[in-house]
């Protein structure tokens, strides 16, 4: 195949997003079994083989490795057409792969035999978070050194290094073992929090900017100023937002002002994002073609201002969070958050760099089993995260309010439970569908008489 | 907007945000020994936190609130079962929980791992974390109390509750002791008949149950206890 990429080494950035659109599949799965363990009774000889809490450790770790595999491809990609220069060791990203989705490998089998180091999220064993850190210094070294190299700095690489430099940083505190379990807590958020909301804030930030830059053609200086604005406006309310995790762990009562005061106002940047989005959207239309890499913007930036930013904002006060804290409140705002924000992004990503990769010519594909693959997925969560939080109302007024004892408040909500189940099913079959056409994009056919490089489904798409 | 302008809403905005966390993470680490008594943070202790995690209890419990949300919240479990609840559900979950419809796995834990977890745990529950989860709190056995110390001398069965020193084990408001699950927590999941046939018999009704029968009480003076302690359940008021 003949890329249509400018550097060849931005070719190593496919195998990335090809492994972790397998890791996503595999993670809706393990998703499934999750979420019918609420619902029906698991015998308990197959509970002592293969716990909840197994699975669970599984279903988030995929999360994470996936992401962040799509993060080291899409920079993978990016960095040479903005720093105008191949990878200094394009070899390297290749063995990193390898060695990450190795490590990846172990420590799901791992799970299964109980290796864990027992903390959500950061389930990794230490000795593999040994290994995942090399990979890590090995990608900074790799990135950096072009960067640094090709003296053609911008904000937009300034901000993808700093964040991914943050982003390897902030594992570091994941790592030890604490005595103290609020400490732990602690900093455990400084891992989780200061990730979502701090890191992989600027990584996406960067990553979003390129597109807008490449596919509209929008002058790199007014997106600059922009990315300078949002992100200004996002670290300020996200790193001192971290309080609103630190109310009830054992920490003193000024978390409750800090947290709540500046976790209140994390919404407006978002939705300052989404109200730019739209405004480059609309102006822009005719740029964004295929016309599905236009729904995955545009989609992006809705969800993530509803997960992240609604959701989010509704259980963030202390005097809510008191009764829903460690409910499925927060079940609800995790799914719809990442999905809205993360798992979008890479997707879209993944749309804009997978065909051009390919050597599809004007990073034309044949789109519609994409449509369906965005509008099942996307339905599926939005409805799946309804459920949870019905749920999550119902735990919080019977067991917090109402003060009955767990088990009696989770009966009644094993039915939104159920709910929960059969829209992960719907998302499962747009996962699949989504998977099964990225990774085997067709070219765009031609009709009769239409130049190639025109979209045949265009004109019914953009009615 | 200039550029400049920009660059200074990046700046100034992080920086004043890092310079609030970073205090606030000071300000955390002094208040810290006080609000867990780091005092009484042993080895044991220590060694609970190692077989918690070991064990990956977390990703099925939360504890302060965080974790997975499949099985009870951990921050109060030693206070609202007692130390007894506490053991026999790690020694053997599948009988504990054998009519659940939500099984906790048989670990196979040593008999150290075990008093380490509920060591763990005791500390745990002592974290001033600004009385949370609402539903251990003690605001809500204040109200048992006042009730049980209103109704001792009409009350037959609170009679009974102190002839037979049932709060040498359980705990009641903020009284009695911590072998036993606490009286306002069986309420919820229990009714009366069940509290009479366990004090007829408490090994025929849960296997290993380590607290003494009643056979020297009426079968009338045992229900009467039940619906006592039914009764007692924390804010069962009509919504």
């Amino acid at each position: 195949m003949t890329a249509t990429v400018a550097y060849r080494s931005q070719r190593v950035a496919y195998g990335y997003f090809a492994l972790a659109l397998v890791l996503f599949a595999l993670q809706v799965v393990v998703g499934l079994w999750i979420a019918l363990q609420y619902v029906v009774t698991v015998p308990q000889a197959v509970v002592d083989v293969f716990p909840f809490s197994t699975a669970r450790a599984m279903h988030t770790n995929l999360l994470v490795l996936w992401l962040l595999l799509g993060f080291m491809g899409a920079t993978f990609y990016l960095v040479p057409e903005e720093a105008e220069r191949e990878l200094e060791w394009p070899r390297l990203a290749v063995v990193q792969l390898v060695v990450l989705a190795a490590t990846g490998v172990t420590a799901l089998v791992g799970f299964f035999f109980g290796w864990t180091q027992g903390r959500p999220l950061l389930e990794i064993p230490t000795s593999l978070d040994f290994v995942v850190v090399a990979c890590a210094l090995l990608f900074l070294a790799n990135v950096g050194t072009t960067l640094v190299r090709a003296r053609r700095w911008n904000a937009v690489q300034g901000t993808l290094l700093g964040g991914l430099v943050f982003l390897a940083g902030m594992y570091l505190f994941g790592m030890p073992f604490y005595r103290n379990l609020a400490v732990d807590w602690y900093y455990w958020w400084w891992v989780i929090h200061l990730w979502v909301e701090g890191a992989w804030e600027l990584i996406t930030a960067a990553i979003a900017a390129f597109l807008l830059i490449k596919l509209t053609g929008v002058e790199r200086k007014v997106a600059e100023r922009w990315l300078y604005v949002q992100l200004g406006l996002f670290l300020f309310t996200g790193i001192a937002g971290t309080g609103h995790h630190y109310y009830w762990l054992g920490a003193p009562k000024a978390w409750l002002w800090v947290g709540g005061v500046f976790s209140a106002l994390e919404p407006f940047p978002i939705l300052l994002m989404l109200w730019d989005t739209w405004r480059s959207a609309k102006a822009h239309q005719a740029a964004f073609r295929p016309r599905l890499t236009w729904v995955y913007v545009v989609g992006m930036a809705v969800l993530h201002f509803v997960g992240a930013g609604l959701f989010g904002f509704a259980h963030t006060l202390p005097q809510v969070n008191y009764y829903t804290h460690g409910s499925q409140v927060t079940v609800s705002h995790g799914h719809l958050a990442f999905y809205g924000a993360y798992v979008l992004l890479n997707l879209s990503f993944f749309y804009y760099a997978m065909p051009r990769l390919e050597g599809l010519p004007g990073g034309r594909y044949q789109e519609r089993a994409g449509h369906w693959g965005f509008w099942l997925t996307s339905l599926g969560v939005v409805g799946m995260s309804l459920a949870f939080a019905v749920a999550g109302v119902l735990q919080t007024y019977l067991e917090r309010v109402r003060g009955e004892p767990y088990m009696v408040a989770q009966q009644p909500m094993r039915f939104w439970m159920a709910v929960v189940f059969l829209h992960g099913l719907v998302v499962l079959a747009g996962v699949v569908t989504t998977v099964v056409h990225l990774l085997t994009l067709k070219p765009e056919r031609v009709a009769a008489g239409v130049p190639a490089g025109v979209p045949a489904v265009r004109a019914a798409g953009s009615a | 907007m200039s550029d400049g302008l920009a660059k200074a809403i990046f700046w100034i905005g992080t920086l004043a945000s890092l310079a609030v966390f970073l205090a606030m993470t000071v300000h955390t680490h002094r208040s810290f020994d006080a609000l867990t008594h780091a005092d009484a943070l042993d080895e044991r202790v220590v060694a609970g936190k190692r077989a918690f995690e070991r064990h990956n209890c977390n990703d099925c419990h939360t504890i302060l609130g965080f974790g997975a949300y499949y099985a009870p919240d951990l921050t109060r479990a030693y206070a609202r079962l007692g130390e007894d609840a506490v053991r026999r559900r790690l020694e053997s979950p599948e009988t504990v929980f054998a009519d659940s419809y939500r099984k906790m796995p048989q670990q196979h834990l040593a008999k150290g791992e075990i008093e380490d977890l509920v060591a763990f745990l005791r500390w745990v529950s002592g974290i001033d974390n600004h009385d949370w989860p609402p539903q251990d709190s003690p605001n809500r056995w204040k109200r048992s109390t006042e009730r049980l110390l209103a109704n001792a001398s009409l009350s037959p069965a609170a009679a009974l509750v102190r002839q037979e020193n049932c709060l040498e084990c359980h705990a009641l408001g903020g009284a009695g002791g911590e072998q036993g699950p606490r009286f306002e927590w069986i309420g919820g999941r229990r009714d009366a008949e069940w509290v009479a046939r366990y004090l007829a018999d408490p090994g025929s009704v849960s296997k290993g149950s380590r607290m003494p029968a009643y056979p020297n009480l009426s079968e009338g003076q045992r229900l009467m206890i039940g619906e006592f302690v039914v009764s007692l359940a924390a804010d069962r008021r009509a919504p």
